[in-house]
């Protein structure tokens, strides 16, 4: 079986860019998932000044470009005086961190408002196959939960890499029901990790607090980091419809006519609050929260994942 | 109309509309909950546009009607302005010691002081004169300006005052009117359109008066008998009688008393000949104008007649009652005759009372040139028409056939047909004078008729007699060459465009050195019925869009160049509008809580 990831020679723009930082609509449109989440994972590490599982004093793993800031000592000296290049160092440090990525992919996440955009679900796909990529390449497992109204793939944490492809065909399953059962997923996260991991949560959270609320506790309990990306798309942080219309849930039912005009800043408020409601709810939990709209590059929710990570031992 | 345009927009809100575009959107949710959370401040900001949107409406039609009025700023516009002053002989009544005109006319001094240099103005005045220029040409004119001894003509004074108005083409149109708002000065509407109007009255009510309304000689021609018919008005306390005085050439003819309304007779015999003037006169009182009235009269010796026996015998006893009573002299200017026994004009012409003689008497009109033929017998009795020909019929007439050259008037007719006609020197009747003829000769009005045919139609030409109005135009006779004023100064007169004097008076019209008629100026007799009118009842006379009548003089002179503020408010409104309808679409837009932050 061919590695998928050789047949992406080049980052877009020829490596000069970072992919991390690219328009996610963009990028995604340049080639595969796969290929595309190891694009954003090579910019991610490449703007970062230090690795976090890629050490200074373990077993040496590659060299990489020296960038300021860097420590001196790192520094090949060898490489600079044969061939005038500064190069670091780089180490690898074993690992056995497990982390679970619990994805919604719930009806109300296939939708996007704007044709410029991904849907809420295609990003957040691109965003877990992503930190999916990045957890693998330093030797942690990862596991796929996803869910709509029921669980529809679960995929236990490995650390090879050809898990992440594995874990990129589980992304492609079937979706779109009408609901989000999201405390059984958390409940089977938590069952799949056993001892102190990650998980890392990425929804839309139209739901309600209460159904997140005791299992997010239970995970934190069991020792657990716990990071939540509220995945949210532009247009519903701000509506940006002109007019009257009404407006029909995705997974209901449920149906509001206004003018947009009357109620835009009213709106923006609410949600405002919302969000604060969330950050609260999670902050008190020791869970971090991070919104994350659609037109984000997908290297700052990568970034906010990897905080979580981060605080793992 | 536009209480219903006005009522759309609140339909509107009060009515859902239908609302076609479905989204699909996955938090609504969100949605609800912010129509919750902010229904009281929905419900206002909605409220406001509603309010906003009636207010649109407003203004629209507002706007439609093309108001005018008052906008703030000092100064005033560019202003067209016609000053009417109206100097009628009414405005000479003397109101609180001096002439109400004083008054009017510094009221009007005032007002053109406050004036600028970008204003026009006019000065228009009830005779019809008008003066424009700068302020101290038109100050220069009201000082000038002098009580004209007539009524004028304000209605088309302030039609003229309009035009003028409208023809300087300035933002700001005026037209005010100083005057004592007597009623009779405006017997008929006039309309200023657009032009705002702003008449000032002085306060208080119109003094009593008393004055001379009928003075008329009759006949025009005294010989040397004839009568001054006069009557007296009076308004107000004590009008209702008056102490007269009627004189005729500088003499006293007659004094007395007499009731307002009631006509008195003065009868007379003067001696002096030719054209008098005479006048009637009253105690004088607040308004002088009208306290004398004119008439002029020719007084010259009775007609002498020589009357031929075929006339018949009714005729001479009727020529005889005449001499005796002094009116007709027995000589031989004058014949008297049946047409085919007259010797020479002038002649009062009968037909003979022989049908047999028809043929002599139209030979004797032909040598005498008479133009005029006796023709068809007509027998039968019928009714006569004319002056005091009441109960008169006629059972025998000839046809009265003109011939070439004939030109006459007809006194009298019968069956539609003329009886009696008089020419230049010749009356002819077309009856013999007879019982079986006619009853004329039998008939209560014969002696004076005959009298004053006698008189008036053959005792000679004395001229005519022009009652006048001041300043009024007339065709003067034939070969008038001048007008000679009280004082004896003649005048020249253009007949194509002779005018009567400004002055009241008799004139009397020459021809060379010979007086042949007379003017009389006297003042309207209208002019003297000081009533005035209400401001309501001015201003339906006064017909415009914006006719205002003020008393008090401060607020008029205010009134006439704060009115210079007062332009027409459709950019105004149309400003407001687009005000509205911006707020409209930045709270539609935007909402009130962007408004209070900002």
């Amino acid at each position: 079986m061919t590695d998928p990831s050789t047949t992406a020679t080049a980052p877009p723009s020829g490596g000069t860019t970072r992919a991390d930082l690219l328009d996610p609509a963009h990028l995604a449109s340049l080639g595969r998932i796969e290929i595309v989440a190891r694009w954003v994972v090579e910019g991610f590490l490449t703007g970062l000044h230090r690795s976090p599982r890629k050490g200074f004093s373990v077993e040496f793993a590659e060299h990489r470009p020296y960038m300021p800031g860097d420590d001196l000592r790192y520094m090949d000296w060898k490489i600079l005086a044969r061939a005038d290049r500064w190069m670091i160092k780089q180490f690898e440090e074993e690992t056995n961190l497990r982390a679970a990525l619990v994805l919604d992919v719930s009806k109300s996440m296939d939708w996007t408002g704007s044709g410029d955009r991904l849907t809420k679900l295609s990003y957040a796909e691109h965003l877990v196959a992503a930190l999916a990529h990045l957890l693998i390449r330093q030797k942690d497992a990862a596991g796929l939960v996803r869910f709509d109204d029921e669980l529809k793939s679960v995929l236990s944490p490995r650390a090879r890499s050809v898990h992440f492809y594995r874990l990129v065909r589980t992304l492609a399953e079937g979706h779109g029901g009408k609901g989000a059962r999201i405390s059984e997923a958390l409940f089977r996260a938590e069952r799949m990790i056993r001892r102190p991991g990650m998980v890392i949560v990425v929804s839309d959270l139209l739901l309600e607090p209460s159904a997140i609320d005791g299992p997010i506790k239970s995970l934190r309990a069991a020792g657990h980091n716990v990071g939540v990306l509220h995945i949210m798309d532009p247009s519903e942080r701000a509506l940006t419809s002109a007019g009257e219309a009404i407006f029909c849930d995705t997974e209901s039912d449920l149906q509001v006519s206004v003018s947009v005009a009357d109620v835009e800043d009213a709106y923006r408020e609410t949600v405002d609050h919302v969000v604060e409601e969330w950050r609260t709810l999670f902050s008190g939990a020791g869970v971090e929260y991070a919104v994350v709209t659609t037109d984000t590059p997908f290297g700052v929710p990568l970034r906010k994942a990897f905080r979580v990570r981060e605080n793992l031992p | 109309m536009l209480a219903g345009a006005a009522a759309v927009p609140l339909l509107l809100h009060l009515l859902k509309r239908r609302i076609d575009l479905r989204i699909d959107f996955p938090a609504v949710r969100y949605l609800l909950r912010a129509k919750q959370d902010h229904r009281q401040r929905l419900r206002v900001q909605n409220l406001i546009l509603m309010a906003l949107r009636i207010a649109a409406i407003l203004l629209i039609a507002l706007a439609a009607a093309r108001p005018i009025g008052w906008l703030g700023g000092s100064g005033h516009l560019p202003t067209a302005l016609a000053i009417v002053l109206d100097n009628s002989l009414s405005t000479s009544v003397i109101v609180d010691g001096a002439p109400l005109i004083e008054r009017l006319r510094e009221e009007a001094r005032g007002l053109v002081r406050g004036a600028n240099s970008s204003d026009r103005l006019w000065l228009v005045s009830a005779d019809g004169r008008v003066v424009g220029g700068d302020r101290g040409t038109v100050l220069d004119a009201i000082d000038r300006s002098d009580v004209f001894p007539g009524q004028g003509d304000l209605p088309a004074v302030v039609t003229r005052a309009a035009a003028l108005v409208r023809s300087a083409q300035l933002p700001g149109e005026r037209i005010t009117v100083l005057t004592d708002g007597q009623a009779t000065a405006w017997p008929r509407g006039v309309d200023v359109g657009a032009i705002p109007v702003i008449a000032y009255v002085p306060s208080g009510d119109a003094p009593p008066n008393r004055a001379v309304v009928l003075a008329d000689a009759r006949p025009d021609r005294w010989t040397p008998n004839g009568t001054v018919v006069l009557r007296t008005n009076g308004w107000g306390p004590g009008g209702d009688s008056a102490t007269y005085r009627v004189a005729l050439g500088g003499r006293t003819l007659a004094r007395g008393t007499m009731r307002a309304n009631e006509e008195a007779i003065v009868r007379a015999s003067p001696t002096e000949r030719g054209w008098q003037p005479g006048s009637v006169e009253i105690a004088p009182d607040e308004l002088r104008g009208d306290d004398s009235r004119y008439f002029a009269v020719w007084l010259g010796n009775p007609p002498s007649v020589r009357l031929d026996a075929s006339a018949g015998s009714f005729v001479q006893t009727a020529v005889s009652a005449l001499v005796g009573s002094g009116r007709v002299a027995l000589g031989t200017d004058i014949d008297v005759a049946s047409a085919d026994a007259a010797t020479k004009l002038p002649a009062l012409l009968t037909a003979p009372s022989d049908p047999v003689r028809i043929g002599a008497a139209n030979r004797q009109l032909e040598r005498l040139g008479v133009p005029w033929r006796f023709g068809a017998r007509r027998a039968g009795e019928s009714a006569a028409h004319g002056d005091r020909m009441e109960g008169v019929t006629v059972a025998l007439r000839y046809v009265l056939e003109p011939s070439a050259g004939a030109n006459a008037d007809t006194v009298a007719t019968v069956a539609g047909e003329p009886w009696i006609i008089a020419g230049e020197r010749y009356v002819i009747i077309a009856s013999p004078l007879i019982p079986t003829g006619t009853s004329l000769p039998i008939s209560a009005a014969f002696v004076p008729w005959l009298g004053d045919v006698l008189a008036q139609q053959l005792g000679g030409e004395a001229g005519r007699v022009l009652a006048l109005a001041s300043g009024a135009a007339f065709r003067p006779p034939q070969g008038t060459t001048g007008l000679e004023a009280n004082d004896g100064q003649v005048l020249p007169l253009d007949p194509a465009a002779a005018r009567a004097p400004m002055r009241q008076g008799v004139y009397f019209l020459r021809r060379g050195p010979t007086r042949v008629g007379a003017v009389i100026v006297n003042a309207e007799p209208d002019e003297s019925d000081l009533r005035r009118l209400s401001d309501a009842a001015l201003t339906a006379r006064i017909r415009g869009r914006d006719v205002s009548v003020l008393r008090d003089a401060g607020a008029w002179r205010a009134a006439v160049f704060a009115a210079g503020n007062r332009r027409p408010l459709g950019t105004l409104l149309l400003v407001l509008l687009l005000l509205v309808v911006a707020a409209e679409t930045f709270i539609a837009r935007s909402g009130l809580r962007r408004i209070r932050r900002t």
